[in-house]
């Protein structure tokens, strides 16, 4: 399942966020979309996700124009910054919620949500806290429930906005780790944003450099080490050209 | 004997809670007291006969019942309007944000007469009301109104920061979970600010109980009609029944006190949900 | 891109019923009794409009009025003030019972407030018989008056004060402190100025609540014209007379004292959002 937005434009006022932005995530792929504050990463994923309108330009779900289609409807699996976990719902609850709010003829029996709440719990390795609620929960743990509640809805693609951006510097090292073995596992096309240039460079696969609305750069963390192609990059990559 | 003497760590405890504590003495505990020593002062016998007569429990009923109602229907009425007033943008809206405070803010003894104006048989309201065969004002449907007018505010003013405070994101959240817009509401923002919604309604229904200005001109005051606790009240003292007064002025703390009682819980578990 | 909407709002269709419907329900609720009060009042023409306001029962019905709430206010504010600071800076047992007591004015019915006094200090009181032995009356008198005006006005100040000194935190004081404050100076020169819209907020709604309150006062006032009559009173006086436009007339002036309120606090809070929000902004510049 492919991820493609094709000339992106938005514009905040008089502010153009995003400027013509082309990019591809394949099927299977971690890709990072890397820039510093302002440079209109978080747009641009909530544009995919559905959450926010483009200007101009289209969106495509494996090969399927979506660009119309409200975030319900999109269903991209989408993990907040801060998670978004709903605080007067248990764990489970969290994560049944997709479940549970699809139309009553697509909607999974109690046995087979069970079920499935579990495996994904036991998948993010939080099987006992099913019956916490959000309140309870260490900053990590809170992540790989926003995490597994993304899943349950065996979204298209999943989106992260700064997956690692609230938590400090031990638990985002073993997160990252965690996160790359889930996904070889998965292989669940993924677009994560960051503006730490190490997390994405040891993360992904592919790196999208966004600056001031336009793709800077894009390639495998190899091909714009060896070959920035700017000052802008190479200054942003810290190396000396 | 030593004694160790540790400074003040900020001044002014004495002071400030000297104040506060002579006041609250004298003008609140004391008379309290009083009120509750009164009213078994023609001993308990009396007291209690006082506090079932039947005309009495028919006004407790009426109070208590018109008051739950009114309080409700503020729930619901006051419930659209936080949500309008802080989610959408629209010409006036300021105004109405500020038209919200008037039943605070205007005297009850002037709600009162401009409501039984408005709901009487000769008003604007209440002459089509009638045509249908509804009498409005001196009926307990006028109480509900009166109730209704007074506690407005209490529902909207502890809901809006609630809604206010929401995350965004919880509702992009549904969104992205596949929710459409009314199971987002009902399953994600109704349950996020219950607690401060309930707040407000047993606000407005402390308030309507108690409630005397706004009431006694549209009420008629029917004996077993309809007659609520506080108009029985001045009733007892016009008939110098000091200690029957005090009797029903005891019960009607009591349950102000339980209210009071019900409305803290309700307000931590709010508190806890925001500072989680 | 005509089907798209965004994830967090409703249909326009949506929004705009809901908007008619809220301003609909309010028109009728609120607006409609807040015209009818200046309605009725000019149903008579100017001239009576003016010959009710200018009748000597009501001028001397707002002299009583005016003179009840320039106690109460005061009183009030001070206690106000002085209730917040130990409340929102020191810890002691029994703070929360405390706190509660403050509050217990606003859930008690006014009759049941003016009730306590009348059983307090009236001739069958508890205080009564001393009382009079000293030959001091207090009930149906305007000192009555005044004593139920400062007892349902007691929240008021405090409750509009506590959650702006908690929230504002006291570094400020405590610098003061350091640089060799006392107590007083602290209050006046640190603290008022920081609070003051709070504080101006709290006294509005105080006196409105001072000018207009009428369950209480009915109680205590025993309703004599000329001594014990305050403009509510006076108010239920002209229209169980069936006096009505006279009535309306006379709440006119409180209905627009109402209205001044609602202003001031609309006022208050843009005042009250604008510091606010310099105090974030000097926050966040802060290195």
């Amino acid at each position: 399942m492919s991820l493609e937005a094709f000339a992106v434009t938005k514009q905040f006022g008089a502010q153009r966020v995003l400027d013509q932005v082309g990019m591809r995530v394949a099927s299977g792929e971690l890709v990072a979309l890397l820039g510093p504050s302002g440079s209109g990463k978080t747009t641009l994923l909530r544009i995919l996700a559905g959450l926010e309108s483009a200007d101009s330009g289209e969106v495509h779900f494996h090969g399927t124009e979506v660009t119309g289609e409200s975030a319900h409807v999109r269903r991209a699996g989408f993990v907040f910054q801060h998670y978004a976990l709903f605080q007067h719902l248990s764990v489970f609850e969290n994560i049944a919620f997709g479940l549970r709010v699809r139309p009553r003829r697509e909607r999974p029996s109690e046995g087979e949500i069970r079920r499935r709440v579990m495996d994904l719990l036991g998948r993010v390795k939080l099987a006992e806290y099913h019956r916490y609620f959000p309140a309870q929960l260490s900053g990590g743990q809170r992540q790989r429930v926003a995490l597994a509640r993304a899943l349950a809805v065996e979204p298209r693609v999943l989106l992260l906005d700064e997956p690692f951006g609230a938590l400090d510097a031990q638990v985002r090292k073993e997160l990252r780790r965690w996160l790359r073995a889930f996904h070889d596992s998965t292989r669940l096309t993924t677009l994560f944003v960051t503006h730490d240039q190490e997390e994405a460079f040891d993360l992904a696969d592919r790196v999208v450099i966004l600056r001031d609305g336009k793709v800077a750069q894009s390639g495998t963390p190899g091909e714009i080490r060896g070959a920035p192609a700017d000052a802008f990059v190479a200054d942003f990559l810290g190396i000396n050209i | 004997m030593i004694r160790k003497t540790r400074p003040p760590l900020f001044p002014g405890l004495r002071v400030s809670l000297g104040i506060t504590l002579t006041v609250l003495g004298f003008l609140v505990l004391i008379p309290l007291a009083a009120l509750v020593l009164k009213s078994i002062s023609g001993g308990w016998l009396h007291a209690w006969q006082t506090i079932i007569d039947p005309r009495l429990l028919a006004s407790y009923r009426l109070s208590f019942g018109v008051a739950a109602l009114a309080a409700l229907f503020d729930g619901v009425i006051g419930g659209l309007a936080a949500w309008v007033i802080t989610r959408y943008e629209f010409p006036g809206r300021r105004f109405l944000d500020a038209l919200v405070d008037l039943p605070i803010a205007l005297p009850t003894a002037v709600a009162g007469i401009a409501l039984t104006a408005l709901y009487a048989p000769n008003g604007w309201l209440g002459g089509p009301l009638l045509r249908w065969g509804i009498h409005a004002a001196y009926s307990p449907l006028g109480i509900f109104l009166a109730l209704s007018f007074i506690g407005f505010p209490f529902v909207v003013r502890t809901l809006q920061p609630a809604l206010q405070g929401l995350p965004k994101e919880y509702e992009e959240a549904a969104a992205c979970l596949g929710a459409g817009r009314w199971s987002t509401i009902v399953r994600v923002v109704v349950p996020a600010v219950l607690p401060a919604w309930l707040t407000g309604i047993v606000l407005a229904l402390g308030r309507g109980v108690g409630e005397y200005g706004s009431v006694v001109f549209i009420a008629g005051n029917l004996p077993f009609k309809t007659e609520i606790v506080p108009l029985l009240i001045v009733s007892k003292l016009e008939q110098y029944d000091d200690a029957g007064a005090a009797a029903v002025g005891t019960i009607m703390l009591f349950f102000s006190v339980i209210i009071l009682a019900v409305f803290h819980r309700v307000s931590a578990w709010n508190r806890r949900r925001l500072g989680a | 891109m005509a089907t798209y909407r965004p994830a967090s709002g409703e249909p326009v269709w949506v929004r705009r019923a809901l908007i008619l419907l809220v301003v609909a329900l309010m028109g009728l609720l609120l607006a409609l009794p807040l015209a009818t009060v200046f309605i009725e009042a000019l149903r008579k023409g100017a001239g009576a409009y003016l010959g009710a306001l200018r009748h000597p029962d009501a001028l001397d019905a707002l002299r009583l009025t005016l003179f009840a709430a320039a106690i109460a206010v005061p009183f009030n504010l001070v206690f106000g003030v002085a209730t917040a600071w130990a409340l929102a800076r020191f810890e002691f047992p029994g703070k929360s019972l405390v706190a509660s007591a403050v509050d217990l004015p606003l859930w008690i019915s006014p009759v049941v407030s003016g009730l306590l006094y009348v059983i307090l200090c009236g001739a069958q009181g508890l205080l009564g018989p001393a009382l009079s032995a000293l030959g001091i009356r207090v009930i149906f008198t305007p000192f009555a008056i005044v004593l139920a005006t400062i007892f349902v006005t007691i929240p008021y100040v405090a409750r509009n004060v506590l959650p702006l000194m908690e929230s504002l935190g006291r570094a400020e004081e405590e610098a003061a402190l350091t640089l060799g404050a006392r107590g007083f100076q602290v209050l006046w020169r640190v603290t008022l100025p920081k609070i003051q819209w709070g504080l101006l907020y709290g006294v509005i709604l105080c006196t409105a609540r001072a000018v207009g309150e009428f369950g209480a006062v009915s109680v205590v006032s025993g309703h004599i014209r000329g001594v014990t009559n305050t403009l509510p009173l006076h108010i239920e006086i002209l229209y169980s007379e069936y006096q009505v436009q006279a009535a309306f007339a006379v709440a006119t002036l409180l209905t627009l004292l109402a209205l001044a309120t609602l202003g001031v606090k609309a006022w208050v809070e843009w005042r009250q959002r604008l510091a606010l929000a310099a105090v974030r902004r000097d926050f966040a510049e802060a290195p």
